[in-house]
């Protein structure tokens, strides 16, 4: 018997150093060897950032797949072949920043970011410190921009705007005009920032606001919450979530007898899994995105937005979601500072990148002293018969909002 | 008032649905002394089973359940009597580590089976409520909720009337005593593994059909079973029940009151306060108190 129980130890073991190993890979080729140039990336394939991991991944495949059939990237003479080596972070901060250090050591200095502002806050510093560089593909958090790094450049717009755009839509289009606005939020950096962006656009707009009420971070029971801002009987329920609170908030507007004339939430509308996984309830909901294929601006690799979307189509089967873009248009920006800069080295690099100004299929890309991209406006969309149609900014709109967006 | 009338209701109904979540956890423990980590794989695997069986074959989430009931007794059989029972008289170390293992293995199969997308199982009714006294009931939780009540009492019923009950309990009171009197100890612990795995998968489908799910909710619910079995007493099927009640009302009384992560150290807080005024658990006596170890 014991020498069973010390077989099947053994075998779990190993099978768990196994596991271990796996999420860390082999070591990567180094940075500037022979005709490759190659870029460090860390990305979620595995944890609770899985979903959204593999589409930032996603985004940076059809990157490499662009810039090498326009024959690679051109710098100082030579045309260098792009490659990525891509290592799993299993979803948490603090891998993903040691996975940023095992880059360095290896002597990749251009990185791209990991999914979500936990994640790129971590890497940021440690940036910082080995003095590499980053595009950030997906971390939005104002944070990450207040601490004076001079080396991590966002292409994305700031978490403050994700929640104010769909106010400043709902103040644009409405009619007749809501009055109240309840928001609702994650109990996260991001999401805290996102609707405190959407109290203050509110306030502006002359709204009375209600909220934000908190609820955890990955909850599938937002019924407190919502509890909370019951009595006020809002005309807009704003939340400030990710996929899985967001699917709650609508199921449970609905079970909680609540009628709001629409609801509006982040991050979650423009993601498939939203209206595959609510089916017809997720109709009339308003989200903003970084990204849709409404966008209008194109560049010489991926075209423009409608291009974009259909190559990915062709490469993974399903359309073109904003995470994928975004992680495709800060792998453009490495790219094109790269050429600019006629150099690899890190420093020439982030100073081609503070001076970038190029219109892309994502839109214009220009970051301001602190790395953010403050010149691309978010798009905000509603879902129309099970489909994310772009309703705001008006310049963009594939089609006018539904209102009240709410059937009763 | 209302408010709080409203928050009470969702959380003995929520609560309902975890006792149901981790009254397999409980038996398992109880009666075979095994903490197994890879429960929560074991809803989520049954999540998904419901969620096929209503796709493919259009099965309501209240017929898919037993599908997902059947498929996942048979899995915990086999995983109970070809992989744990090896290592069941092992230090409880060793068990966790196996359990442990299992739930990377099941997880990321998952991941890969399924990806890691949140899914839901779509109903025409789950999502509409009634108002009583001006207190909204969700349908869909509501019936998860009476499943819960009947399945346990259903469990109970089975552990104390039937042949096959008995032997459990008395596996799990003591084992030597047991095989003396016959049962076959081996084939006793894989049926209970199994019940408690259906019972996960039925567990699992209710959730499904109320809210989402994907690959890593798998950790949450562990945790969750873990806090109820420890508060309602270890293999008490009662005191599951009351466990998750405890656990949902307190969650939903604490997000009412409080403001958002709290609520997650709250549970735990609940957990001390009880073991340090009742150690063996809310309902009774604890049922491993009572066992021989031979």
């Amino acid at each position: 018997m014991n020498t069973r129980v010390l077989f099947v130890s053994v075998v779990t073991v190993g099978a768990l150093a196994l596991t271990a190993c796996g999420s860390k890979g082999e070591a990567g080729p180094s940075a500037g060897s022979g005709d490759t140039l190659t870029l460090g990336a860390s990305v979620s394939l595995t944890g609770k950032l899985a979903r959204e991991g593999t589409l930032t991944q996603e985004g940076y495949k059809l990157c490499v797949e662009k810039v090498n059939a326009k024959g690679g990237v051109k710098v100082g003479g030579k045309t260098l072949k792009l490659a990525v080596s891509y290592q799993d972070d299993t979803s948490k901060p603090d891998t993903a920043a040691q996975l940023v250090d095992q880059f360095n050591d290896q002597g990749i200095k251009l990185i791209l970011g990991s999914y979500g502002s936990a994640n790129t806050e971590a890497q940021a510093a440690v940036i910082e410190r080995n003095n590499q560089v980053m595009v950030d593909s997906s971390g939005a958090d104002d944070k990450i921009f207040a601490k004076g790094y001079k080396r991590t450049f966002a292409v994305l717009s700031p978490a403050s705007e994700y929640a104010a755009s769909i106010v400043k839509a709902l103040a644009d289009l409405a009619s007749p005009k809501p009055t109240s606005v309840a928001f609702l939020s994650a109990d996260d950096g991001f999401s805290k920032t996102a609707a405190d962006g959407g109290v203050a656009a509110a306030k502006a707009a002359g709204f009375t606001v209600t909220g934000p009420e908190l609820f955890p971070n990955g909850a599938t029971d937002v019924s407190s919450a919502l509890n909370k801002v019951k009595g006020s009987a809002p005309d807009v329920i704003i939340g400030s979530v990710h996929l899985a609170e967001g699917v709650a908030i609508v199921k449970q507007v609905k079970e909680l007898g609540l009628k709001p004339k629409a609801i509006g939430e982040t991050v979650a509308p423009p993601t498939p899994d939203f209206v595959t996984t609510l089916g017809a309830a997720a109709d009339g909901v308003l989200g903003s995105s970084q990204w849709t294929k409404a966008v209008s601006g194109k560049d010489d690799y991926f075209g423009d937005a409608s291009a974009y979307d259909a190559d990915i189509q062709k490469a993974f089967g399903h359309a073109a979601g904003y995470h994928n873009a975004e992680a495709s248009a800060a792998c453009l920006a490495l790219v094109l500072a790269t050429e600019k800069a006629g150099s690899t080295d890190p420093t020439a690099v982030r100073d081609a990148l503070a001076a970038l100004d190029v219109t892309t299929f994502f839109g214009r890309v220009k970051f301001d002293a602190t790395g953010k991209n403050v010149t691309k406006p978010m798009v905000v969309i509603q879902i129309q018969g099970g489909k994310a149609v772009t309703v705001w900014p008006k310049d963009m709109a594939e089609g006018s909002l539904v209102w009240p967006a709410l059937g009763s | 008032m209302t408010g709080f009338l409203q928050a009470v209701a969702y959380g003995l109904l929520q609560g309902g649905l975890l006792a149901l979540v981790a009254v397999g956890f409980s038996l398992v423990w109880g009666v075979m002394n095994v903490v197994n980590l890879s429960h929560g794989a074991f809803v989520v695997l049954g999540a998904y089973v419901g969620l096929l069986v209503n796709q493919r074959l259009g099965l309501d989430p209240f017929l898919g359940m037993f599908v997902a009931a059947v498929a996942l007794f048979a899995l915990g059989y086999v995983v109970q009597r070809f992989v744990i029972n090896l290592v069941v008289n092992g230090p409880i170390f060793i068990t966790l580590l196996l359990t442990f293992g299992l739930e990377l293995l099941l997880t990321q199969g998952m991941n890969i089976a399924f990806t890691a997308n949140y899914q839901g199982i779509q109903t025409t009714y789950a999502g509409t409520s009634f108002a009583v006294a001006g207190v909204q009931i969700p349908v869909g939780r509501l019936l998860a909720f009476v499943l819960s009540v009947v399945v346990t009492v259903a469990l109970v019923a089975v552990m104390n009337r039937t042949r096959v009950g008995m032997s459990i309990m008395a596996t799990g009171m003591d084992r030597g005593a047991a095989r003396l009197m016959g049962i076959r100890a081996r084939h006793v612990y894989a049926l209970t593994f199994g019940i408690a795995a259906g019972l996960a998968g039925m567990a699992g489908t209710m959730i499904g059909m109320v809210g989402t799910f994907n690959p890593a909710s798998a950790g949450g619910f562990t945790l969750l079973s873990f806090v109820i079995a420890v508060l309602g007493g270890l293999g008490n099927m009662y005191g599951a029940l009351a466990g998750g009640m405890l656990i949902g009302l307190v969650q939903a009384l604490g997000g009412y009151f409080l403001s958002g992560t709290w609520v997650n150290a709250l549970a735990f807080l609940v957990l001390i306060l009880v073991l340090m005024f009742r150690p063996s658990g809310l309902v009774g006596k604890a049922f491993y108190s009572a066992r021989l170890e031979v």
